[in-house]
């Protein structure tokens, strides 16, 4: 029986509302607001208080997948990273680094942003970095 | 945001140009019924009527794209009256003369006639914007999503400056930030011109700096954004996409167009949490952690940068961003580890952040964030920006002319259509329409018609409506609401199997920001089914 | 140690409770958390306040998954309140939960307690001209005009967005299907939500039910005084029927669960006289 509560920031608006992720035996059951957080004070919009319920989804994506002939299999770690990379390589082999464009993520965290435009810059070789502020 | 939503109840007027508040940003409408229930003036401007509308002080519904025409007119009546701050403008800006020669031809008359406005209301608009300050000036997509973005913007930030309202606590203008982490995928460098901290990539010492940092040789040339990465896969010098965390495939304009440059590509490689529209394409597939299942930070609107903690595991062999990062970097060659988890990568973009982020760490953030510019270990963050002068210097003024929309009604496409969100759903619905409380406050796309059209075209509520533009066709349910203006449409961008991004345009944007004009197309309509 | 540390402490020690819920300091924020005989040692850590949360919402996810379950929590007034009508309708077992009291009211040795009612807010001018003051009494509220007072509830509720906070964070909201989210009983997709009906939805439901703890206009990002309107409904319940709830151990009056309605038809006079 462990019952934990998990402050964090709702990932849906650029607000950035302070909330209590609800953790019953390692399982997410709910979000609450965070009451005093200097954002929100305690309160949460419609999707602020069911910010767990596309954590929990069936739907959640368990497994990479690599598509052959059209269809998607599922594969461990080490084979996605290695089909991604080759193919990579061998875009950039061809085409240069410029070849590549990476969209980075407004709904990812910072310590991820960054090291994917470094993944882009330094790695790869290229600017082409972007993500949907504009959308 | 130059200022914070705390500074925000501290204003004597809200002015709300562009922004469905209430729904897009329910914890700041928040702060404006507070602000107005102390007895601060809301003035609010949207095509459409919103909710928050029904609490403003003065409402007004402009013409579709016409924002610069309404700024420009409610700034000739505050020059007019004398109501500008003109020891501010004198000690603080530039460029007032140039600004001022081209606002005298915008007469509340003639600004009515372009934004449908009556010239009383932008004259009350202006009185209270200048004569009950200070003034915080909000806004959102409503303002930038248009081929004058960038001059949209300007013109709020001419209007603040007139009024002296940068720089002080109660005012500002205030962007309000889509998506959760926004504003920290912009600070981190997620754009094809500037590394962290908006340092240029085009500024040799920058990338020297990032080059030794790094221990590679880094290219000086400003790369592509997504508008011209999209141009670029379909004349094929864009081969291969890595997409982390997004669904361009609804997001983008002009669905056909992109879906031309998407199979064109050599490799997608999609990294998300769901099997998203453009995942379902992609070669490879790697699944991501969600907010509950990593650590990190977030950076909000106001420009505060939070923590975020692991609260579960991650589903099934899913991975952090970061972590998937590291092992697609390491297998080109170019080893990432990071023992130290998402505080050790913080702490080194930290040090390579000087002006911004350069004095935060996990230990200083706690549960309260902190708000950049925080340049040192002993700053305590900057809850009002430009309070002593803007960052360039004097703050400029632009002298802007109005200009049109890219695409105006005619015969053939004879509605204005605009596009944007409802309170229950997000973007492009993938994480919301998956959660059950959220579905069921809305299960289906729609299109808002002005209820004088749908009796002219004989459309009930619920009837299936065809939508038609220069680029495609789509079908949405149809609302009946005079939330819209007679003539007018609004589309939800939430609902793949109506996408609105069948019908926006990939060919109209702002020149400069590339932004595309979402909130403005022409289209025709007709009733395709009864319901 | 404080004497409620040391009594948490013995409690968990003892075995006279499985998991103890009170608060805890992070960072200079009071948050909920869950004490237990594996992790013992955080009793020193233990705090009651300030901020309020719904612990006894936290017991009853604990006592659906483990209804053996010995719960303990420190609990203010309106926690017990609470406790006692979550035991009339069945979500936690009599005697399920044990408590440890902690100041509420003021009183000599606390001149001011943790519950944020106690050092209210003045609302500003505009509230009070065109809304309802959330400091008013129901006395205060009912002296004016039927039709003013109804014009000031339109205008609380026209300000709504729907988050459904005021029954999330209820601690006696309890069903797996709300009415609230009846699409033949309330509207969906716009704001704001249908008014008066969705929140008046709401308010008969509380009838009987509210404990008056105020989490939900707390949580109420509209800041609308839904305490005081929960307040009219059970005074329109102890009225009729001479029910005080959260007071004791029968069920309201009435009820719109179970196998048959129990309301049993009482003096309508009352109504009309009110």
């Amino acid at each position: 029986m462990d019952l934990k509560f998990v402050p964090s920031i709702c990932s849906y608006c650029g607000t950035g509302c302070g909330v209590l992720f609800e953790v019953l035996d390692g399982e997410l059951v709910g979000t609450l607001p965070m009451k005093t957080h200097p954002v929100n004070h305690g309160k949460l919009c419609i999707k602020g208080w069911n910010l767990h319920e596309h954590v929990n989804s069936p739907l959640r994506l368990k497994h990479p997948l690599v598509k052959t002939f059209g269809r998607f299999t599922k594969v461990d770690w080490d084979k996605a990273i290695g089909v991604a990379t080759d193919r990579l390589k061998a875009v950039i082999a061809a085409h240069g680094p410029d070849s590549v464009g990476i969209l980075v993520s407004a709904k990812m965290t910072n310590e991820e942003n960054y090291l994917a435009q470094k993944f882009a810059r330094a790695v790869i070789g290229t600017n082409n970095v972007d993500h949907c502020a504009r959308l | 945001m130059t200022n914070s939503f705390d500074d925000l109840e501290s204003a004597g007027c809200i002015f709300a140009i562009g922004t469905n508040t209430t729904a897009c940003h329910p914890l700041i409408a928040t702060r404006i019924y507070r602000a107005k229930e102390r007895g601060a003036r809301v003035i609010v401007a949207d095509p459409r009527h919103t909710q928050l509308g029904d609490m403003a002080d003065l409402c007004v519904h402009h013409r579709l794209g016409s924002d610069v025409a309404l700024l420009n007119g409610m700034m000739h009546w505050i020059i007019e009256n004398g109501w500008h701050d003109k020891d501010y403008i004198a000690a603080r800006t530039e460029g007032f003369e140039e600004m001022a020669a081209v606002l005298a031809e915008y007469t509340p008359r003639r600004v009515e006639e372009i934004t449908g406005v009556p010239a009383a209301d932008i004259e009350k608009m202006a009185e209270l914007y200048a004569t009950c300050g200070p003034a915080a000036l909000l806004y959102a997509m409503g303002i930038t999503q248009h081929t004058t973005g960038v001059d949209n913007v300007k013109s709020c930030c001419n209007i603040a400056l007139l009024c002296g309202n940068v720089g002080v606590a109660g005012g500002g203008v205030n962007p309000l930030r889509g998506q959760n982490n926004v504003q920290g995928a912009c600070d981190m460098g997620g754009l094809p011109n500037v590394f962290t901290g908006y340092q240029p990539v085009s500024d040799p010492a920058v990338v020297e700096k990032f080059s030794k940092a790094w221990g590679r040789p880094l290219s000086s040339k400003p790369g592509m954004t997504i508008t011209d990465m999209i141009a670029a896969m379909l004349d094929g010098r864009i081969k291969a996409l890595y997409v982390i965390g997004e669904n361009p495939k609804l997001s983008d304009p002009d669905w056909n167009h992109l879906q031309h440059a998407l199979n064109r590509l050599d490799l997608l490689v999609v990294q998300e949490l769901f099997l998203s529209e453009t995942a379902q394409i992609a070669d490879v597939v790697l699944p991501a952690a969600s907010v509950a299942e990593k650590d990190g930070t977030f950076t909000n609107s106001e420009r505060r940068c939070s923590r975020i903690h692991k609260a579960i595991e991650p589903v099934g062999n899913a991975l952090a961003d970061w972590e998937i990062v590291c092992r697609l970097s390491t297998a080109m060659g170019y080893p990432m580890d990071y023992p130290g988890g998402p505080e050790q990568i913080f702490d080194e973009m930290a040090a390579l952040t000087p002006k911004s982020y350069a004095g935060m760490s996990y230990a200083r953030m706690g549960l309260d964030g902190l708000q950049w510019p925080c340049p040192s270990a002993d700053h305590p963050g900057t809850p009002i920006l430009h309070t002593r002068g803007c960052t360039r210097g004097p703050g400029k003024f632009h002298a802007i002319a109005y200009q049109d929309p890219a695409e105006m009604p005619d015969e053939e496409f004879p509605y204005f259509l605009t596009t944007g969100r409802m309170f229950a759903h997000f973007h492009t619905g993938t994480m919301t329409r998956i959660s059950r409380h959220l579905d069921a406050e809305q299960r289906t796309g729609y299109v808002t018609i002005h209820p004088d059209d749908a009796q002219r075209l004989e459309i009930a509520e619920g009837d299936l409506v065809a939508i038609t533009s220069r680029r495609g066709q789509m079908e949405a349910p149809a609302r009946i609401s005079a939330d819209v203006p007679p003539g007018n449409l609004f589309l939800p961008i939430h609902f793949g199997e109506n996408p609105a991004n069948m019908l926006t345009s990939a060919d109209a944007f702002d020149p400069l920001a590339k932004i595309p004009e979402f909130k403005v197309s022409a289209v025709r309509i007709a009733k395709a089914r009864a319901a | 140690m404080t004497s409620i540390q040391q009594q948490v402490h013995t409690w968990l020690e003892e075995g006279r409770v499985d998991i103890f819920l009170a608060y805890r300091m992070v960072e200079g924020h009071p948050l909920p958390h869950a004490f237990t005989r594996e992790r013992i040692d955080e009793t020193d850590t233990l705090v009651t306040g300030p901020a309020r949360y719904s612990l006894e919402k936290f017991a009853t996810h604990i006592a659906s998954r483990y209804p053996d379950a010995k719960i303990g929590m420190v609990a203010r007034d309106c926690n017990q309140r609470a406790l006692n009508v979550l035991q009339v309708w069945n979500q936690l077992k009599p005697g399920q939960v044990d408590t440890v009291p902690v100041n509420c009211c003021p009183s000599l040795l606390k001149p001011h307690a943790d519950c944020s009612y106690l050092e209210p807010k003045p609302a500003g001018h505009v509230k009070l001209e065109r809304g309802q003051d959330p400091n008013q009494s129901l006395a205060q509220a009912d002296t004016l005009p039927r039709a003013e007072r109804f014009d000031r509830w339109m205008y609380e509720f026209s300000k709504c967005i729907k988050c459904y906070g005021c029954r999330n964070i209820c601690p006696v909201c309890f069903c797996k299907d709300c009415s609230l989210e009846h699409p033949d009983l309330i509207g969906t997709g716009h704001l704001p939500p249908d008014i008066p009906i969705f929140h008046l939805v709401r308010a008969v439901h509380m009838a009987g039910r509210c404990i008056d703890c105020g989490l939900c206009e707390d949580a109420c990002p509209a800041e609308i005084p839904l305490r005081l309107l929960y307040r009219k409904v059970n005074a329109i319940v102890k009225d009729l029927f001479g029910y005080e709830t959260g007071s004791g151990d029968t069920l309201p009056p009435f009820s719109i669960l179970g196998d048959k309605p129990t309301m049993s038809p009482q003096p309508l006079l009352a109504v009309s006289q009110e």
